[in-house]
């Protein structure tokens, strides 16, 4: 599987996003080097099955590095009618990879620390909203 | 099988009906011998995902709320066995360990309403319970104090609660967006009671809004079983051993002799006792006893009457920025406007409708459809910080035929495999369709501009109900009221399975509050 095939693919599941904020794709986020690693280990078997198909898709890997936007998603769009579960599990750890980077928590205004230590700010209760239930009467029986 | 001492009472499960039983117990009747078996270990607090920065993957795999996903994916702490859940459209979460389901419980605590106790003479549908609310009120009372209770007094929905509140917790944008939303709807709502610390509290810190209650509190400011019951039960002498998993209750001439047990290192047991104690959960609890016989013959409802709280969401979304993610997930604010039955709605029986927080930006992106390309993006962008989820909450009537069975072959615990069977009946569907309808309405009301409805979430099992229910009659029930099996009358179940009907809420103060009592029945029999 060469890089610029995972590059590729990577991209087309996570493209950049250039609205604001802007988010990086997939490959800027680290998660091409993640998938890089992932499909050369022992638990890359079944997520190569699933490259593997997007590839013949395609007409071979340097075909589908190739081919424009719209080309790559009509590949994965084949592969992932074809076999919807090991597709999914691909997008899984895609997902993870990106949402766990740094760079796209904070460019999504979120933070890239985790919930512990610091825990977060939530502004304290306003008592009195609850004036109306107050007011009513007994609701149980 | 090594025969070991006999002692007073063995108790199976520490999780929260078990914990709960032992501390009450060997408070009150100090001079008994009590040993608790717990398959599991205790939690490594320190090995909360909370501090690291791949906990949302955690979530999603060793730390997720699933057993089978747990076991999928390898290294969990939790002490697993795989559930057959391919014939449930709802599917079973729990942990196996000290402190049970606590560990990753969401800590909101509500009691059952009076009416719930007495469904039968009321409503004339499921059954009422052996006792009412009110003498089960003293038993919410004292898990309260226990546990220490987030909340607010004065609810119209309930009888006046006696135990003292910390300051609720905070409900934050997404509450007061919801508050808006009921009360210009003119309903009932009101915030969470949480067994969250808002305040420090001994050891136990306050809740810093950090989020991800169900991966477990590393700092304890949420109640959890093993730091509430147990530091009472081992100072009081209940001697608990963990990494040993109940094989099945000895049952001689028709009176439980004790427990077959296998310890961390393979070996076998058996543990003679005056008192066997079941609180391995609705499903565990039914696994052990349908193991071991108990549940053939006259005891026909064993395993049966399975009770999930069925749930769908309806989630808004918002042009102002909402919380997302902060604050604790499960305790928010909730409404029983439909809580009560009311002739006339197209169902029988009610709903809660509980206000939870979001999911972490990996979480709602992974449930999102399409899950990839620039679809994708736009739609976590509309979600992110501006949805507002509405859970529905429906009261699952009792029907036999969603059950717990075992299945072919032995799991590597050494009991038998086990699979749940569960379809939804027609009233909880409708009762899921009106609360869906509601909880729009509300969202509208709130200033939603758009709802997306979840008609049914499957990964939303956390209440296992019903399975040895209390009740006057064998046929339909396994124990009495309290708690004693028909068939073995000094076997005894103390957790989630004795509920007849599970009313519309969480069921952990429930729950707590029938095994305290419980306790306090065995004390009373066995003299202090
Ligand atoms: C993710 C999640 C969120 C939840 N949120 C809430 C909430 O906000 N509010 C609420 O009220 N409830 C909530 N619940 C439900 C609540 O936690 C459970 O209803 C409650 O813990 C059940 O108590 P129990 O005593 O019946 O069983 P458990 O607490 O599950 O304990 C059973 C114990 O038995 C042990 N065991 C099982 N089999 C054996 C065996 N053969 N030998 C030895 N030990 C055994 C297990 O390891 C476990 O420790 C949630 C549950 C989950 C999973
Ligand atoms: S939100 Fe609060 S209660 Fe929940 S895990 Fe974080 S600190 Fe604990």
């Amino acid at each position: 599987m060469t890089s610029a095939f995972l590059r590729a693919i990577v991209d087309t599941l996570l493209p950049g996003d250039h609205r604001t904020p802007p988010l990086p794709s997939g490959t800027a986020a680290g998660v091409a080097t993640e998938l890089e690693h992932l499909v050369a280990g022992l638990d890359g078997a079944l997520h190569n099955v699933v490259l593997h198909a997007v590839a013949t898709a395609a007409g071979g890997q340097e075909a589908f590095v190739r081919a424009d936007a719209l080309g790559r998603i009509a590949s994965v769009r084949t592969v992932e009618a074809e076999m919807p579960g090991p597709f999914r599990a691909l997008v899984a750890v895609v997902l993870q990879d990106y949402y766990e980077a740094d760079v796209v928590l904070l460019a999504m205004g979120w933070r890239a620390e985790p919930p512990q230590p610091q825990g977060h700010a939530v502004q304290p209760f306003d008592e009195a909203l609850l004036g109306p239930v107050r007011r009513r009467g007994r609701m149980w029986r | 099988m090594a025969k070991l001492d006999a002692v007073d009472v063995v108790v199976v499960g520490a999780g929260l009906g078990g914990s709960a039983l032992c501390a009450r117990l060997s408070e009150r009747a100090p001079h008994l011998r009590i040993v608790c078996l717990e398959r599991g270990d205790w939690v490594d607090r320190s090995a909360m995902p909370a501090y690291r920065r791949d906990w949302q993957s955690a979530a999603l795999g060793a730390w997720a709320t699933s057993p089978n996903v747990r076991l999928s994916a390898g290294g969990s702490r939790s002490a697993d066995y795989p559930i057959d859940d391919s014939a449930s459209p709802i599917k079973p979460l729990l942990w196996n360990g000290v402190g049970g389901s606590t560990i990753n419980w969401a800590a909101h605590v509500p009691r059952l309403h009076p009416s719930d106790f007495r469904t039968k003479t009321l409503d004339g549908v499921g059954d009422d319970w052996p006792f009412s609310y009110f003498d089960l009120e003293p038993y919410y009372d004292l898990n309260d104090t226990a546990m220490g209770i987030a909340g607010l007094a004065g609810d119209p929905a309930y009888p006046p609660k006696r135990s003292p509140r910390m300051p609720p917790v905070a409900i934050g944008r997404m509450g007061e967006a919801a508050a808006r939303g009921f009360n210009a709807m003119g309903w009932h709502w009101w915030p969470a009671d949480a067994a969250i610390n808002t305040v420090d509290r001994g050891d136990r810190h306050a809740c810093n809004n950090g989020g991800p209650c169900l991966m477990g509190c590393p700092i304890q400011a949420k109640a959890s079983a093993d730091i509430v019951y147990w530091p009472v039960a081992l100072r009081n002498g209940v001697e608990l051993r963990t990494h040993c998993v109940a094989q099945h209750v000895i049952v001689k001439g028709g009176r439980a002799i004790g427990l077959a047990y296998r310890d961390g290192n393979g070996a076998t047991h058996e543990q003679p006792a005056a008192f066997t104690v079941v609180a391995c959960n609705g499903i565990g609890t039914a696994r052990l006893l349908l193991a071991s016989n108990i549940g053939r013959g006259a005891d026909g409802a064993l395993g049966r009457h399975l009770m999930f709280h069925p749930i769908a969401y309806a989630r808004g979304m918002f042009t102002e920025e909402l919380d997302g993610p902060r604050g604790p997930v499960g305790a928010c604010v909730y409404s029983h406007e439909f809580y009560e039955h009311r002739p006339g709605r197209p169902f029988t029986r009610g709903l809660q409708l509980q206000v939870t927080r979001e999911n972490a930006p990996l979480h709602q992106a992974a449930r999102l459809e399409p899950a990839w390309g620039e679809d994708a993006h736009t739609r976590l962008r509309e979600e992110f910080r501006h949805s507002l989820p509405v859970m529905v909450v429906a009261e699952d009537l009792p029907d036999a035929r969603n059950r717990v069975a075992l299945a072919e072959g032995v799991a590597a615990d050494g009991l038998p495999n086990i699979r749940v069977e569960y379809t939804l009946s027609e009233n909880s569907r409708r009762i899921l369709d009106f609360g869906l309808d509601r909880a729009e309405d509300m969202l509208h009301a709130a200033g939603a501009y758009r709802v997306a409805r979840v008609p049914l979430a499957p990964l939303t099992g956390w209440h296992l109900l019903g399975t040895a229910r209390m009740g006057d009659d064998p046929a339909t029930s396994v124990t009495d009221g309290r708690g004693r099996c028909h068939a073995v009358a000094n076997l005894i179940v103390a957790d989630g399975s004795l509920f007849p009907t599970a009313g519309a809420v969480n069921p952990g103060a429930t729950i707590a509050a029938l095994a305290l009592k419980i306790g306090d029945d065995l004390a009373r029999e066995v003299g202090r």
